[in-house]
């Protein structure tokens, strides 16, 4: 069979050009480090900023007269309501405590009655946490027997979404022209190793073979060759996150260990960029082949 | 077979060849024959499809050079042997591998394979080198590896480029005798050639080109 043909020679073209196949391999690991540890220090900060963030994304006022009853109720309600990731109930108690941990003064002594309401915190899933969404929950809540007011930490909010925003934005732009960049020196590397290879494509090509069967065996050295890059990528990576967990002690939020689809993308990135770029080498080559 | 119809080629230092008008019939046996220069090799690489004509037609087992696709140019080689002057050997894969190649390229099973490329290195007496490497063999054990390559998956035409250049006279006329065997076997032949004895020794139809033209189509 013709597959045979293909299998073998993508596996005789490896051999002959061991060297320029294991620097491609490289340029190709060292491409996708660059990018992996891209994205990896992207969702890293973006974490480290959402911790920065408080620790709430809203508060449910109740009403001073609400009984424990209705209380019970409500916090059910909430908590069942989709996309909270937290609830927290503060009593009158603990926001006292709190207004006196903040401003230094207890409020019990300057009135003789407590005023602070009690209140839930709550805190919205990431996937969740869009405006739309939250307005629409604050609506909801509204309609609530026992609820007073719904504070959104809008404003906080909003301005660290800004700056999330703009990271992103940056961070964007820099790992598209990082990526552009190793795409331009990985096909520029697969294209010295094809040159090398000039004899086999005209001498294949004037015996008969088609433009297919030139190829394929490329786009499989192609193949192999990202997929060793990617997975040589994937695994130095792993280890730089288990050197910095315990040589700096630094647990990081996002692993790529936690993430296969990740890893995934990694090697379909390198396994596509290293097999596309082959093929446009040879297809290059044969247009000065008749 | 083979029809070369007004045929003009053009290189960029001048004119090659001109108007070339000749038909090769199925079975038949025919010298090229000329100087050094005359265009010998340039009728056999359009034959090839390797090149193609400023001007003119030349139709090859029913294809058309001025119409002819990528795809079809693979098919037509793998009915066509050829037998190059520079013979186009894979430096780095043994002889068992160039003459492999053709058959490997149409998809032959590995039994066929070798039993096809042991045959035709004995009858050409290059059996002993078939793990030797290109470099490693005489230019006239090239040129008989070359041959055996051209004919490996019986070919319809077999087109040889001065096949026995680098041969002496006993190994020349081995070759000869050989190549008028697959001839008799029903291949067609061009043979192209500077070598006058020969075509005494053994005649055959003969095209003698003098710069780019064909002043003499001696049928026997
Ligand atoms: N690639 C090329 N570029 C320019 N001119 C060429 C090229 N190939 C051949 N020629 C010219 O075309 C003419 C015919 O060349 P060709 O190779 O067909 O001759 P030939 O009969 O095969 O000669 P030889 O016996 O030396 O092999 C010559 O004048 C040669 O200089
Ligand atoms: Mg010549």
């Amino acid at each position: 069979m013709k597959l045979s043909y293909i299998i073998r020679e993508g596996i005789i073209g490896i051999k002959r050009s061991r060297m320029p196949f294991m620097i491609s391999v490289f340029s190709v690991t060292i491409a996708l480090l660059i990018v992996g540890l891209g994205v990896l220090a992207v969702d890293n900060s973006l974490q480290f900023i959402g911790e920065f963030q408080a620790d709430y994304d809203l508060e449910i006022f109740l009403e001073n007269e609400a009984t424990t009853f209705e209380k019970t109720e409500l916090a059910a309600i909430v908590k069942d309501y989709p996309g909270i990731f937290r609830m927290d109930y503060l009593s009158k108690e603990d926001a006292a405590a709190l207004y006196n941990a903040e401003f230094g003064e207890d409020v019990l002594s300057l009135l003789d009655d407590n005023p602070l309401p009690s209140s839930f915190r709550i805190t919205f899933e990431d996937d969740h946490r869009s405006a739309d969404y939250i307005l629409t929950f604050i609506q909801n809540m509204n309609e609530l027997d026992g609820v007073d007011e719904v504070i959104f930490k809008k404003d906080l909010f909003n301005r660290v979404q800004g700056i999330m925003q703009l990271v992103y934005t940056v961070a964007t732009i820099t790992l598209f022209l990082i990526i552009l960049s190793t795409v331009f020196l990985t096909a520029n590397n697969l294209r010295l190793m094809i040159l090398a290879r000039y004899e086999f494509i005209e001498t294949v090509r004037l015996l008969g073979a088609s433009d297919f069967l030139v190829k394929a065996p490329f786009f499989l050295e192609g193949g192999i060759l990202g997929f060793l890059g990617a997975s040589l990528s994937v695994l130095l990576i792993i280890l730089a996150e288990y050197g910095i967990k315990y040589y700096v002690h630094l647990d990081l939020p996002v692993k790529i260990i936690d993430h296969p689809e990740v890893i995934l993308g990694l090697i379909l990135f390198g396994v596509s960029l290293s097999s596309l770029g082959v093929l446009k080498a040879v297809r290059k080559m044969l247009r000065f082949v008749a | 077979m083979i029809r070369f119809d007004k045929v003009f080629l053009r290189y960029d230092t001048g004119i090659s060849l001109r108007d070339l008008n000749f038909t090769i019939d199925k079975d038949e046996f025919v010298y090229l024959y000329g100087d050094s220069g005359s265009g010998k090799s340039s009728i056999l690489k359009m034959i090839y499809m390797d090149m193609f004509p400023n001007a003119g037609t030349v139709d090859v087992l029913g294809a058309d050079s001025s119409n002819i696709k990528r795809r079809d140019i693979a098919m037509i080689r793998q009915k066509i042997g050829m037998v190059f002057q520079d013979f186009h050997l894979l430096s780095d894969r043994d002889i068992y591998s160039n003459i492999a190649l053709p058959l490997e390229i149409q998809g032959a099973k590995a039994d066929e394979v070798r039993s096809k490329v042991t045959s035709k290195a004995d009858e050409l007496g290059i059996r002993s080198r078939l793990s030797h490497y290109p470099h490693e063999l005489s230019a006239g054990e090239q040129q008989r590896v070359a041959l055996a390559r051209a004919i490996v998956n019986s070919p319809d035409i077999l087109l040889a480029d001065e096949p026995i250049a680098h041969l002496d006279a006993k190994a020349a006329a081995d070759v000869v005798r050989y190549i008028w065997k697959i001839h008799d076997a029903g291949t067609s032949v061009v043979f192209a050639t500077h070598n006058e004895t020969l075509l005494k020794k053994d005649p055959a139809r003969t095209m003698t080109l003098v710069s780019g033209e064909v002043v003499k189509d001696r049928q026997l």
